[in-house]
């Protein structure tokens, strides 16, 4: 097995160029991930950030330039065999699920790759689904089902995680332990890719932030860097997210850009009693 | 649309999905519901807007008053609100005025307006197969618009939006309800509920738990989080502006 | 491809009506004729129906896929079980009659299979929808024949999907016939139980919009009957009811 668990690859892109029936969605995208980085990648609807996600794990070839993963060149393999070291959860993952229970489902991925379950019964216990790994995953929430799918992903023990939007439609809940499971993910050493419009999130799990527009990137920073910056977001569309925001509101110390550092920064506030 | 001490169970399910529930929605407000995945958000918009138990089967207990037949619902999936018998924007916008047999000139004026409120103007010649999930959705939004509905559910209707889509979408919301439209949007998203909803439900089990305006039910927007781990007591503030004025500096 | 082609021929302009009334036609005239002969020249004419529309390209390969098994049964069939008088093929013995009724219930099939994936090819499902409902034809009924008239066409991006998702999964698509066989379950049964999951959402997206709605439906642009286009139906009826008439009174006279 070429992938050893837990153990990140570089990503790169080098000058790929990708059209649909000649409406061209990347224009010339240039970017290394060193092995273990989680990068984000935001831009509006139609900028081209799942098709520079797609390309990673073989389902689109590029029409010019270069892909790789770690020393893997991706115009060599087919999905399934990159399928050992990228592991991709779809914007639509609750579509996919097949087996009778949701154990089984989460367990179909490291069956093909000759994994034990050890993965499988810790992306369970990750996303909140032991108690429903009996059930059909069909007799699910939508959302839920989405949760299975990531499991199924997280099972694969990936070396490069990628993920397509992987809040929307979540609840509280959700979200958070999709959020705790990405950052034990990235002190692993797995690279982490991800694409959202969800800012908050991003703040939360981003080393990295990459702005696509139109095909380009526009902006390519370092996560606190970028989400501090109301001034340079809103070129971009963006507002920061909340704690960058009350991070920039009060001059707090270090320019917070997640929920736990911008309270911590806040410890020793005074607060009025009421919000009138 | 008024409940009053309804039970709502699901056919084949044994503990129901709804449990209870008393309100009221006046037209010309927006009403938010947030809570859990399996709270009963789903399960509350389907009852409030008489599509259950009357297309999905199960059995209603209690009061339940609706006061219009114009009734709209969007879900947070575009492709299945589509009729998949239209190959432009236009036509699928205008299916559901065609359908009620209104003459052509009314059908397109209607079709026409619900395109400009959603900003979607630019798509009308195009196919809906051929759009983003993004694009997909205002024009599902602008289809059952172009209905006029008196009483208009939203299921998470911002989950395929990008920041910029999902604001102009909430921001909708309160110029529907000046028009007199009773809006009952769910979502996870509480920071778009606090901005958006004059009254928001919060609900638990199947239950409504908590009824009241944002800042007096909601508790976990992410500034309500940050405040809450700062030591601030509660309520907590919402947004920023709310968190600034709770400091003393 | 099986479903609709956008093209700027005739019939992709004529009325929704008149493609499928040849398609029909040339249905019923692979059945009147009996000769050999006679029931490939009706799948030449579907093949000139297929070349006029510019779809001939595009139906040829579903309708070969389509009646090819169908075919080498009816050849092993009738050649093998047929009567008198055989020839040799090597060491069979291949009736001659069973060959020819071989080549009639086959030329059928190709009939029907190019005239039909034709008619699919140039009808717009939008404008048989804006025919039908100038015509005053049910909603229901109007939409119970387009779904299925473009069922193919709507399944095709889920397919798509889940084939990426599995492989993502590590699903290796290909390989033995075994290995292909296994790879069906976790293609099909995701198809099938996502399109159920979604069935009521769907029902009650097309109840919001007045899919269930009494009363007759505007159409917006209902597509023009031309004089060309009644006078194709017309001749299509013309020459259907002359070949019965030959078939059922020209033989026995």
């Amino acid at each position: 097995m070429s992938a050893a668990p837990g153990r990140g690859h570089a990503v790169r892109w080098e000058a790929v160029r990708f059209a649909y029936d000649g409406v061209e969605a990347l224009r010339g995208v240039s970017l290394d991930v060193p092995a273990g980085t989680t990068l984000a990648i935001l831009g509006p609807n139609g900028a081209g950030k799942t098709t520079l996600t797609r390309l990673l794990i073989g389902l689109l070839r590029p029409r010019a330039g270069r892909v790789s993963v770690g020393d893997w060149d991706v115009a060599a393999k087919r999905p399934d065999e990159l399928a050992a070291r990228v592991g991709y959860v779809f914007q639509h993952a609750d579509q996919q699920l097949f087996e009778r229970t949701v154990r089984r489902d989460v367990a179909f991925g490291p069956q093909r790759l000759g994994l034990g379950d050890g993965g499988v019964e810790r992306a369970l216990g990750e996303l909140g689904l032991l108690g429903g790994a009996e059930s059909h995953p069909y007799d699910l929430p939508a959302p839920a089902r989405k949760l299975v799918a990531l499991a199924g992903v997280l099972a694969m023990e990936p070396g490069v995680l990628v993920l397509d939007e992987p809040t929307a439609g979540l609840d509280r809940a959700g979200r958070d332990r999709v959020i705790a499971a990405l950052r034990r993910r990235s002190v692993d050493g797995v690279t982490v890719v991800v694409v959202s419009h969800d800012l908050a999130f991003v703040a939360e799990v981003a080393e990295r932030i990459v702005v696509l527009r139109e095909g380009v990137v526009v902006a390519d920073a370092p996560a606190g860097r970028l989400l501090g910056d109301a001034a340079a977001l809103a070129p971009l569309g963006l507002e920061p997210p909340p704690a960058a925001a009350v991070g920039a509101a009060l001059g707090l110390p270090g320019a917070p850009i997640r929920v736990e550092d911008c309270a911590a920064a806040l410890g020793g506030v005074r607060w009025r009693g009421t919000g009138a | 649309m008024a409940l009053d001490a309804a039970t709502f169970a699901y056919p084949g399910a044994r503990t129901p999905a709804l449990l209870d529930v008393s309100l009221a929605i006046e037209a010309g407000t927006v009403t938010g519901v947030t809570g859990a995945v399996g709270a009963g958000t789903s399960t509350l918009l389907l009852v409030a807007g008489g599509f259950a138990p009357r297309l999905t089967g199960g059995a209603l207990s209690g009061r339940r008053d609706i006061a219009t037949n114009r009734i709209g619902i969007v879900f947070a999936t575009p492709w299945t609100q589509l009729t998949g018998l239209a190959t432009t924007v236009r036509a699928e916008v205008a299916f559901g005025p065609a359908s009620l047999g209104r003459p052509r000139g009314s059908v397109l004026a209607a079709c026409g307006a619900a395109l400009r409120d959603l900003g979607v103007e630019h798509l009308a010649d195009r196919d809906p197969a051929s759009l983003s999930g993004g694009e997909l959705q205002r024009v599902v939004v602008a289809s059952v618009l172009a209905m006029e509905p008196e009483l208009l559910v939203l299921d998470d209707p911002a989950a395929e939006l990008d920041p910029a889509g999902a604001d102009a979408l909430y921001a909708l919301l309160p110029e529907l309800a000046r028009r007199g439209t009773a809006v009952l949007v769910a979502t996870p998203d509480s920071e778009r509920l606090a901005r958006t909803a004059e009254r928001v439900l919060v609900m638990e089990g199947g239950r409504v738990t908590r009824d009241g305006p944002p800042a007096a039910v909601l508790d976990d927007t992410d500034v309500a989080r940050i405040a809450r781990a700062a030591g601030c007591p509660a309520p907590y503030p919402l947004d920023v502006a709310a968190l600034v004025a709770r400091v003393v500096r | 491809m099986i479903g609709y082609v956008p093209g700027a021929s005739a019939l992709h302009r004529a009325h929704p009506y008149t493609p499928l009334a040849i398609a029909t036609g040339l249905l019923l005239m692979a059945f009147a004729v009996s000769a050999p002969g006679a029931v490939w020249v009706v799948v030449a004419a579907a093949a000139l129906f297929a070349a006029s529309a510019g779809v001939l390209g595009t139906v040829l390969r579903p309708a070969a896929i389509l009646a090819l098994p169908t075919w080498v049964l009816l050849t092993i069939l009738h050649g093998l079980l047929g009567g008198a008088p055989h020839v040799m093929l090597g060491p069979v013995a291949f009736s001659v009659p069973g060959g020819e009724r071989a080549l009639v219930f086959g030329g059928r099939l190709a009939a029907i299979l190019l005239a039909f994936l034709t008619a699919l090819a140039t009808v717009s499902p939008a404008r048989l929808v804006e025919a039908m409902t100038a015509r005053g034809v049910p909603f229901g009924r109007v939409y119970l024949l387009v779904s299925t008239l473009t069922v193919v066409p709507r399944l095709r991006a889920r397919v798509r999907q889940i084939v990426d998702a599995q492989q993502c999964r590590g699903l290796r698509l290909g390989g033995s016939p075994l290995a292909r066989l296994r790879a069906l379950g976790p293609l099909v049964v995701p198809l099938v139980l996502s399109a159920l999951a979604e069935v009521d959402e769907q029902a009650l997206a097309l109840d919001v919009r007045g899919g269930t709605a009494r009363g007759r439906r505007t159409a917006l642009e209902p597509p023009e009957d031309s004089r060309a286009d009644r006078a194709v139906r017309l001749a299509v009826l013309v020459a259907v009811v002359a070949a019965y008439a030959w078939k059922f009174l020209g033989a026995g006279g």
